[in-house]
């Protein structure tokens, strides 16, 4: 915790390895404990349940993350996004590599966001299907055909047949839609 | 290059970058611009939870739609 929390207030200071040969050791047990179980909790959305990959994936991520210690001096949000870019990117191409495609194309579908069965019924999950609902449908659409279908921006502009651009802005504009209607119905922070 | 003379679609990224969709050919050059911009630091904290949030529709439409 220590470590990494000076890693990331100390943003051009590195720490000279030569000091410290116990740092490498504790910079990754101190990844572990502090991202190690969220991270597995993200990965394992993505790599179907599958734990032993989710796990390999994490593992990897996070060796990446202390190869590149000395670049990751910036504060904690800005590490766990790395992390889960960085995780993300794995799980995708260890899919292209086991010949995996996501989900066959689908047309986009107005209401294809599902509700909830009532045996899954988290408060979070109905709020956020509901808030999903309320957005504009070119909104709702690029969430759907990146995040939630496990596409890069360039493979959902490709299946949308808009530029890569766009893509990226209608989700900016999305995810600052979708997280001031969390915020409002008290889900988001 | 300062942030302000940054077209305003590279701070869109931001976005994609949260989520983890950004193609990785773009990755590198949006890391860099958030070193020096704080307004997609900010931005990037405040969307640093939605991942979850999606994650509770995301595994319920799994289990509808296999």
């Amino acid at each position: 915790m220590w470590l990494v929390r000076r890693q990331l207030d100390t943003r051009f200071e590195r720490l000279d390895p030569e000091d410290d040969p116990d740092r490498d050791d504790r910079l990754i047990r101190e990844l572990y404990q502090e991202f190690g179980g969220p991270l597995l909790r993200q990965v394992r959305q993505t790599t179907g349940n599958d734990l032993q990959w989710a796990e390999d994936v994490v593992q990897e991520t996070l060796l990446r993350a202390w190869r590149n210690a000395a670049k990751l001096t910036w504060e904690r949000g800005l590490l766990w996004a790395w992390l889960l870019t960085v995780s993300r990117r794995i799980v995708i191409d260890g899919r292209r590599r086991r010949g995996v495609r996501p989900r066959e194309v689908e047309p986009p579908e107005a209401d294809s966001i599902a509700v909830p069965d009532a045996a899954d019924r988290t408060l979070a999950a109905i709020v956020v299907a509901d808030a999903l609902r309320g957005l504009s449908p070119d909104h709702r659409e690029v969430i759907e055909q990146t995040y939630l279908r496990d596409r890069t921006v360039s493979e959902a502009a490709e299946i949308l047949g808009i530029p890569p651009g766009t893509v990226k802005s209608r989700l900016y504009y999305a995810l600052r839609a979708l997280r001031g209607v969390l915020k409002e119905r008290g889900v988001a922070n | 290059m300062l942030s302000d003379e940054v077209p305003e679609s590279l701070h869109h990224d931001v976005a994609a970058y949260a989520l983890g969709v950004l193609d990785p050919e773009d990755i590198q050059g949006f890391q860099l611009h958030l070193v020096s911009c704080e307004r997609c630091r900010i931005e990037l904290n405040e969307f640093g939870e939605l991942p979850g949030l999606l994650n509770e529709v995301k595994s319920a439409s799994q289990r509808v739609r296999p």
